[in-house]
């Protein structure tokens, strides 16, 4: 069982569940990090991604590229009525934020449940070929999605540390009351952190969307996924969100291949739970004042 | 309100009195009104509706002791599952009779608390969350893959009643009502009286609480015990009503219900969780018919409750009663 | 904030005005109907609405139902069970105690139907159900009033594994991946002794339902060297994630499901990847004689036909039918009977009635369906067999 085939497939299995982990998890850290909400509407969210490109790619068949980009721009923008209507109301406010946003993230399944009808769709993938790594073969789409996972980590790492809007943000998460004392427009970052989130999100649901399969009800996994690869890595830290992927993606592979998917998820969820008794802010993150 | 430190004992004493006879007074009056209600709505099914209602009040009203003590349990349906399971299984397989299983159901859920207990309570607010979050996820995993015990997916048939020949919905709904009214008046009385200040207390001011010599985290412990040890009784009880149980009643969006139930209702007043529970089971069923548009407006009016009177119902209630004295 | 808190409250209050309370008119002939209308499960719950209410637009459409000497107008009342079974409880009681309906078609899922039997036998309902656990007929016996409809891995496998071992004798080895819930917990065992009994080996794992990432299970598979992978029931969206990412991983022996069925759905998915896939099914949309069945359908619904349909259109078929031989719409004792003694009679697209399931169950209250097996074949779904269950 553990021969070298199988470990290398493991291995490559791992990269993969890691980078569409990540992804998954970074808006949500991020609307915890820095508004201290809890995004229980983060699944659907995705899922909106994911009709996003349906149409955008699968119907009006445009180019991949442009298609996904799209797809992230069209629901961020169109989140930021969203944020306007019901998430400003909870920033800064984390239990509330759990329940008003658990409400949204129902209404927003069951309009789409009306609008869209139930049945799961596909999307048409991006690569259709395999990909020879020695001795076994990878997916090209799988590739492309551990490529696009890794640019946008470190885009989203370059904007945090390099620009202006960056430093506000960062200094916003840090104490909003300092920042908005030393001229920091909070409506504005709060605005522009809310859009970069849910952009990431939306991105995140369409991939998740062509890997698996799309419905009212995908966003479900995703946003249990989120939870729990933010618990580990650390609640509100992009660093701990890329590691809690990776070690999460990494360990159910490893797991699931030698043990089966109930051992998996049993110690993964048992090594949380110990995590969270032991050291609750997470592997990366920062523990309370 | 009291300045507790200046009046003396005995003043504080009659104060307290009169607001005791107060309460006493409407549970009474409640609870008449109920026990008369099947003569007045001699429907099957409202009565069932009814006492599903009353057990839910069971588990909202033990969440809400968890939650006053500042610890919002997402693992409240897993306890009940426990306390659901330990009873079916000692009825169907020790031959034990109903009632005595009904404790043994209670005993396990508390037991279950008393070990878990003093770990996750040392937790604050969100990571308490997080980690009962996960707990009810993994006792539902036990539930589903220890098949040779529990049945696994397919849980325990064939649960017989709680007393032979109490099977209609008039006997059920008469045994809820029981069961709800002690539990209901077990709470408040324990909310109203000094244990339900040091709650209040440990709430909001942990570490001042600690100082004024109130043992925090064994008073946590207890109450944790407590609320488990109830919605343990109330899965017993399910089993006797359903003859069947399955992982698929207490998974997360039992838990979910439970806490929305207190949200709703209000968090941090005993009518909260009552208010809830009635407002959580009879709106779905009044609104049959068209699914998917009862969902969204539930939805929306979560948002709506949330971000308008985080105090749920009863606060809404509260301030409109003030407004009307004014 | 006195101004936002005021507004919370009148938006709350028109909230509250706009939810009206549903009210049913005065109908003639209530059929009640339970299954899941929301989560997951949706689309299985849309296939009891749906076949049942074509079934009903037919009897309308040629004047009513004439029973006895009174003619009736069917209507369905459909209540959402969740998949759960405080749903499947709830459901019942109300169709019972408060809609008073003497027949229900569904439930579904086995939590579901597990619920519901406890509560329609003591009131005499008959009820025509799915859910592949045994106890669900066990539990009512030879006093129960319900029905199961649909076929049961316990009524279709053994008679595709013999299929299997004459058409390739050379498969040895089976691999079995289920999900964890009531279903897979039933059918894991079952259909695994059904191939043992057939000389094969079989390696069997299960999974969380829900997740959708096979990889690691397929890679585990591979390292067991099986000849055929048997998806038996997994939904439709599962098992065309598994047939692309067994193929993806590297597997290149037979796949085939033994369930469901969900071909058109796996055809999607997995695209070129599904090529030889071969699987159970209920029914066959490309027969001329379906024709008439899936025009009807999408005059009114659009979308893919849920294969479960019209199985739940036959099973309204045949409770007309037995209501017109029994006479009444009130005793279901006498209904009960005419269900029972109903053999032969053809609704149309299932062929003629057969009851069974004494061996299995202590009672012959299985409708014995007959079955197809069809085939991904340069991209296209192919008839390969019909079958039929054994009477036992």
């Amino acid at each position: 069982m553990f021969s070298a085939p199988v470990l290398t497939q493991v291995l490559i299995n791992g990269l993969s569940l890691s980078a569409i982990y990540v992804l998954i998890a970074l808006g949500f850290t991020l609307l915890f990090g820095i508004m201290k909400v809890v995004n229980f509407a983060h699944g659907s969210l995705a899922m909106l991604g994911g009709y996003a490109l349906h149409y955008y790619f699968g119907e009006f068949k445009l180019p991949y590229v442009v298609a996904i980009l799209l797809a992230g721009l069209t629901v961020a923008s169109a989140s930021m009525v969203l944020e306007w209507l019901v998430f400003r109301r909870f920033y800064q406010k984390m239990f509330q934020s759990m329940i008003g946003l658990l409400g949204l993230d129902i209404a927003i399944v069951y309009t789409c449940v009306l609008v869209f009808d139930v049945y799961e769709r596909s999307i048409p993938a991006a690569l259709d070929s395999m990909v020879a790594i020695g001795s076994v073969s990878i997916p090209a789409d799988k590739l492309m999605i551990i490529g696009i996972a890794v640019v946008v980590l470190l885009a989203f790492w370059g904007f945090m540390s390099l620009t202006r809007y960056g430093l506000a943000v960062r200094a916003a998460s840090e104490d909003i009351e300092i920042a908005e004392a030393q001229g920091v427009n909070t409506r504005r970052i709060y605005q522009l952190a809310f859009f970069l989130a849910i952009f990431m999100t939306a991105i995140a649901g369409a991939i998740y969307a062509q890997t698996y399969a799309l419905s009212p009800f995908m966003g479900e996994r995703p946003l249990m996924v989120a939870f729990i690869v933010v618990i580990l890595g650390g609640m509100g830290s992009i660093p701990g969100a890329a590691l809690g992927g990776v070690l999460f993606g990494f360990g159910e592979s490893f797991l699931s291949t030698f043990y089966g998917s109930a051992a998996s998820t049993f110690v993964s969820f048992g090594v949380v739970i110990a995590l969270l008794v032991v050291r609750p802010w997470g592997l990366l993150g920062k523990p309370e004042r | 309100m009291s300045n507790t430190s200046l009046n003396p004992p005995v003043a504080r004493q009659t104060a307290a009195a009169p607001r005791g006879m107060k309460v006493l007074a409407i549970g009474v009056l409640v609870t008449v009104i109920l026990a008369v209600l099947p003569h007045v709505a001699d429907n099957a099914f409202i009565l069932a509706i009814g006492a599903l209602i009353l057990l839910n009040m069971i588990g909202a009203l033990s969440l809400h002791l968890i939650i006053r003590t500042g610890h919002i349990s997402f693992s409240h349906a897993g306890f009940m599952g426990v306390g659901a399971y330990a009873c079916a299984l000692s009825v169907l397989k020790l031959g034990v009779s109903p009632f005595v299983g009904l404790a043994i159901g209670a005993a396990a859920s508390g037991l279950l608390a008393l070990v878990v207990g003093p770990i996750v309570l040392r937790l604050t607010g969100k990571y308490f969350v997080l980690v009962t979050f996960l707990l009810g996820e993994i006792i539902r995993l036990v539930l589903v893959e220890w098949e040779s015990v529990t049945g696994g997916s397919n849980g325990l048939s064939s649960i017989p009643d709680l007393h032979a020949g109490w099977n209609s919905p008039l006997a059920q709904y008469y045994i809820a009502l029981v069961a709800a009214v002690l539990v209901a008046a077990l709470c408040i009385r324990l909310l109203m009286s000094e244990t339900g200040r040091a709650m209040d207390a440990v709430r909001e001011a942990q570490r001042v609480t600690e100082c004024a010599g109130v043992p925090v985290i064994r008073l946590k412990v207890g109450i944790f015990v407590l609320g488990c040890a109830l919605v343990g009784l109330q899965g017993g009880l399910l089993a006797f009503f359903m003859h069947y149980i399955d992982p698929t009643t207490f998974g997360m969006t039992d838990s979910l219900n439970l806490v929305v139930m207190n949200v709703l209702g209000g968090m941090y007043n005993v009518v909260g969780p009552i208010v809830g529970a009635v407002f959580l089971v009879a709106l779905p069923e009044l609104l049959r018919g068209y699914v998917e548009i009862q969902r969204i407006l539930f939805g929306v009016a979560l948002i709506v409750v949330m971000a308008s009177f985080s105090s749920g119902l009863v606060g809404l209630a509260t301030m409109l009663r003030r407004k009307v004295h004014q | 904030m006195y101004a936002k808190k005021l507004l919370g409250s009148l938006v709350l209050t028109a909230l509250g005005a706009g939810m009206a309370l549903s009210v049913h008119a005065q109908e003639t002939l209530k059929i009640g109907g339970v299954g899941p209308l929301s989560g997951g499960g949706t689309a299985w719950g849309l296939a009891v609405q749906r076949g049942v209410q074509m079934a009903i637009d037919e009897v309308n459409a040629q004047g009513g139902l004439k029973v006895g000497d009174k003619t009736y107008k069917p209507e369905l009342v459909m209540y959402d069970d969740k998949y759960t079974a405080t749903g499947g409880r709830t459901a019942a009681e109300r169709l019972v105690n408060y809609d008073k309906v003497n027949f229900v078609i569904g439930p579904i899922g086995t939590p579901s139907a597990m619920a519901v039997v406890p509560i329609t036998n003591p009131a005499k309902v008959i009820v025509l159900s799915d859910g592949y656990a045994p106890d669900i007929l066990k539990q009512g016996g030879q006093n129960g009033y319900n029905f199961r409809s649909m076929n049961s891995n316990v009524e279709f496998g053994p008679a595709m594994v013999k299929w299997l071992k004459e058409t390739h004798p050379q498969v040895k080895k089976v691999a079995l991946i289920v999900p964890n819930d009531a279903t897979g917990q039933v059918v894991m065992p079952t259909l695994g002794q059904t191939y043992k009994d057939n000389g094969y080996t079989v390696w069997s794992e299960s999974y969380e339902r829900g997740s959708k990432e096979f990889t690691p299970l397929l890679t585990r598979m591979m390292a067991q060297g099986v000849d055929i992978l048997d998806l038996n029931l997994n939904a439709p969206g599962e098992a065309g994630l598994l047939v692309k990412q067994a193929r993806q991983v590297g597997y290149k022996g037979l796949i085939w499901q033994v369930g469901g069925p969900g071909i058109d759905e796996v055809n999607d998915i997995a695209g070129p990847n599904a090529e030889g896939f071969m699987s159970y099914d209920v029914f066959d949309f490309r027969e001329p004689s379906a024709q008439k069945f899936v025009d009807t359908y999408k005059k009114k619904w659009s979308g893919v036909i849920n294969a479960q349909t019209p199985g739940w259109y036959n099973s309204a078929k045949i409770l007309f039918k037995a209501l017109q031989n029994a006479g009444t719409v009130t005793d279901t004792d006498k209904v009960r009977s005419a269900l029972e003694n109903l053999s032969g009679y053809d609704a149309g697209i299932y062929g003629p009635v057969v009851w069974g399931g004494q061996k299995a169950y202590g009672v012959n209250r299985q409708l014995l369906n007959k079955f197809w097996i069809t085939q991904i074949k340069d991209g296209k779904p192919q008839t390969l067999t019909t079958l039929s269950p054994v009477k036992e």
